[in-house]
């Protein structure tokens, strides 16, 4: 494993992602211990107050400190964001490569399913499933998690096709193991690598989809400080005080550059054929 | 005769992460003018790194520590980009190992030929379209025409590998590299190619460096043979007798591990009992796609009829693409065939079939140990999986490794940490968890060096005295399967053609396939004479 973070943090872009996941991470334990104010505390007298010595990143339309909503927000975002991406991944890489193994008309019929589902644009997929569930933030963690499964298995198919030719599965299944051995023990594991690459990239996508979601009222419900839910709640003042929509939209961006150059860095980290 | 390549006291490391690995050290070698020099060596003996040296394509962590390589009066070692450039090609040329991955497949083979004359030789586009015709002509391509217009998929790996040795000879080199160039084609095949590159050879009068893991060959195609050993040039002697009287023990112990077939490694020929353990009857095994509206097209093996009995070594040979390994596939239920398989009088119709009791008895032997395992698994894993199966317990797993000649304590690597012959004892040490009655050896040590196969081979001949266990021996190497085995199947384009006794099998009444499979089969070095 230290060989591994090793070649991890070998590359600029390992380091950077690294960097910023640790500082996302800071943030979300103990970001309300070292928010300098109520996230939620209203000051009539201070509203729309530009950056300054009063509010570190400005103050919105009720007076609330944006440093603190976001610190505060954080929690309510990455966790989310990453359990979605997670849960999608993990859905997505069971089916890929169950369809995988199974092979002639069962990957036919997945993969047909799977294309189907893919090409209703994830937004809207994810826009129907938090619809019908109902608001809210976990219910959005679903939609997106769903939104997601489909890609992953097909990520997961491409890479676990190559692992069913391997001699070590024609091993399993020549001295009879079931399906559940061969897809979970044999399989799985060594699909993992361009999997965990490309979950993290996604985390990037479901950061910026679940702000869009709340963005659209179906996420995250006010006060909460979700960064998605702030930048929507920003856009009627961008031209009164733009600070208000700048600084969750850094957030957000910040995170999603976080998470892609850090899944950079594990590309190359796992690279077998880089290892020198 | 004129020294045209000069190395001398050439070292070079590669820095890797533990530090600087010794690839090469203090070669010193020299090829005249018109001269063919073997390089013999073991899999990570730095033959390749050689070759590399030579052509000045190096990768970045190699290090060069001193030595000298000298190109008719020109150091190439201290060469600059551009002039390498116009080295490459026009007066050094290469021959590589997998002709598939050699050639673009995004390029007709017609223009990869005419693009090297195009940049060396400066040909107009047309003239240089009219001479790879007649290239392809001199390296007996059937219809060159057509052949210029195909791509590298559309040709057979014989052809691909003739087109890659045309474009060699295109500006007329004065040394070629030769890279282990017939070890990705099957014996027929390869054989040809030789015989092509022996009259082109009499023919332009070229130098080259013939780089092989096969001694006979090397030095039946070599006036002088150089063996290498970990990076050091053991000895360089004259072909013709390097290999019939060695010196020096490295060479020696090569020799020995040569197999061949006036040296029976079994001997108890009529051990094997009456007893049939597996029968295949009419088996046959479609390949391909199977559509909604059509079967399976590809035939893989059609209609075989074999039998195997108690303790006996079934040698099963033939070509690339003969279909002797899936027949193996068919035995250990990996493919879907049609007719019959009885397992000591019991019959089953499909894999679907094969039950415990029926995998208990058939186990089988991949060809690459690297991929038999699994890279995630711990050997201890690995050796657990097969005894919880068959009624084994986990504390058999040491009885297991020391069965296969390894320490305990290998219980607890992973394969990565393994080396391709310890991988292969792995991987045979699963199979004997479920003490079965027959095992499927499908190509064993066709990637493992020659030393390495021979202890392989003799592990598994132990195996089979303690155990009584029958094999069925896939193999493309005749020489090999003559040394082990008691009777002969030999396939060829999915069917069986001959079946015969280990002994008959260069006798006159034997099929005109197998005899050709016989001819083509290179006389095991240091026999002097040839059968």
């Amino acid at each position: 494993m230290s060989d591994f973070t090793y070649r991890l943090l070998r590359t600029p872009q390992g380091v950077l992602g690294a960097a910023i996941l640790v500082a996302l991470g800071i943030v979300c334990t103990i970001g309300p211990a070292i928010a300098p104010a109520d996230p939620e505390a209203m000051n009539v007298l201070g509203r729309f107050k530009p950056p300054g010595a009063q509010f570190l990143l400005g103050s919105d339309d009720f007076g609330r400190d944006m440093l603190s909503r976001l610190l505060v927000g954080a929690r309510g975002t990455i966790p989310l964001a990453l359990g979605a991406t997670l849960l999608g991944t993990l859905a997505g890489a069971v089916i890929g490569t169950l369809s995988a193994y199974l092979g002639g008309r069962w990957d036919e019929a997945i993969m047909r399913t799977t294309d189907a589902v893919l090409a209703v644009p994830g937004l809207l997929l994810a826009l129907l499933v938090a619809n019908t569930l109902g608001k809210g933030s976990f219910n959005a963690m679903l939609a997106i998690a769903v939104a997601f499964a489909p890609g992953m298995a097909r990520v997961t198919r491409s890479v676990a096709l190559t692992v069913r030719r391997q001699d070590y599965v024609s091993a399993a299944i020549a001295r009879g193991e079931g399906v559940a051995w061969v897809v979970f023990r044999e399989m799985l594991p060594n699909v993992a690598a361009p999997v965990v690459v490309e979950t993290t990239i996604r985390v990037a996508f479901a950061v910026m989809l679940f702000a869009t979601l709340s963005f659209l009222g179906l996420g995250a419900q006010p006060p909460a400080s979700e960064w998605g839910l702030m930048v929507a709640q920003a856009r009627a003042f961008i031209h009164q005080a733009p600070w208000m929509i700048i600084a969750p939209g850094a957030a957000i961006a910040l995170a999603a550059i976080g998470f892609n150059l850090f899944g950079d860095g594990l590309r190359d980290a796992l690279n077998p054929r880089d290892a020198r | 005769m004129s020294v045209l390549l000069d190395i001398s006291s050439f070292t070079l490391d590669y820095a890797t992460r533990t530090g600087m690995v010794r690839v090469l050290e203090n070669i010193t070698l020299a090829i005249q003018a018109g001269e063919v020099l073997g390089l013999v060596g073991e899999s990570g003996s730095g033959k390749s790194t050689l070759a590399y040296a030579i052509m000045r394509d190096l990768p970045a962590n190699a290090h060069e520590r001193g030595g000298s390589i000298c190109f008719a009066g020109e150091e190439l070692t201290r060469l600059r980009a551009r002039n390498i450039r116009a080295l490459r090609g026009a007066r050094i040329a290469m021959v590589f190992q997998d002709p598939t991955a050699a050639l673009n497949p995004t390029l007709t083979l017609g223009s990869q030929i005419a693009e090297t004359l195009i940049r060396h030789r400066l040909l107009t586009r047309e003239a240089a379209w009219r001479e790879s015709e007649s290239l392809l002509r001199r390296v007996d391509i059937a219809d060159p025409q057509a052949m210029m217009h195909r791509y590298p998929h559309e040709a057979s790996g014989g052809e691909k590998q003739r087109v890659a040795i045309a474009t060699a000879f295109a500006c007329q080199p004065e040394l070629i590299i030769f890279d282990e160039p017939t070890s990705a084609l099957d014996v027929i095949t390869g054989a040809r190619i030789l015989e092509l590159f022996g009259r082109l050879r009499a023919e332009t009068g070229v130098a080259a460096l013939f780089i092989s893991h096969d001694l006979a060959l090397v030095s039946r195609i070599g006036d002088r043979v150089a063996v290498l050993e970990r990076g050091r040039v053991v000895e360089t002697k004259p072909a013709d007798t390097v290999f019939i009287s060695p010196t020096e023990p490295y060479t020696r112990a090569l020799v020995a591990a040569v197999p061949r077939p006036s040296r029976r490694l079994v001997h108890d020929d009529d051990a094997p009992g009456e007893a049939k353990v597996v029968q295949l009857l009419d088996i046959s095994v479609r390949y391909g796609r199977p559509s909604f509206f059509r079967r399976r097209q590809t035939l893989g093996a059609s209609q075989v009829n074999l039998d195997i009995c108690e303790k006996e070594i079934l040698g099963i040979v033939g070509e690339s693409g003969s279909g002797k390994s899936t027949l193996g596939r068919a035995m250990t239920g990996l493919a879907a065939f049609e007719g019959e398989i009885r397992l000591r009088g019991r019959r089953l119709t499909g894999p679907g079939q094969m039950d415990r009791s029926y995998r208990h008895a058939v186990q089988i032997v991949f060809q690459h140990p690297d991929a038999s395992l699994n890279p995630r698994q711990r050997v201890a894993d690995i050796l657990a999986r097969p005894l919880a199966l068959f009624g084994g317990a986990a504390a058999e797993i040491p009885r297991l490794l020391e069965q296969v000649r390894l320490p305990p304590s290998y219980a607890r690597r992973y394969p990565h940490q393994l080396s391709g012959g310890e991988k292969q004892r792995v991987a045979i040490a699963r199979a004997f968890a479920a003490k079965p009655a027959l095992v499927v050896c499908d190509e064993v040590t066709a990637s493992l060096d020659v030393s390495v196969q021979a202890q392989v081979i003799a592990l598994l001949l132990a195996l089979r005295a303690e155990h009584g266990t029958a094999y069925a021996f896939i193999s493309h190497d005749l020489n090999l399967v003559r040394q082990i085995a008691h009777r002969i199947a030999v396939m060829r384009r999915g069917r069986l053609v001959d079946l015969r006794a280990a002994a008959s099998i260069a006798g006159p009444d034997a099929h005109a396939y197998t005899r050709e499979l016989t001819a083509a089969c290179p006389v095991p070095v240091g026999e002097e004479t040839s059968q």
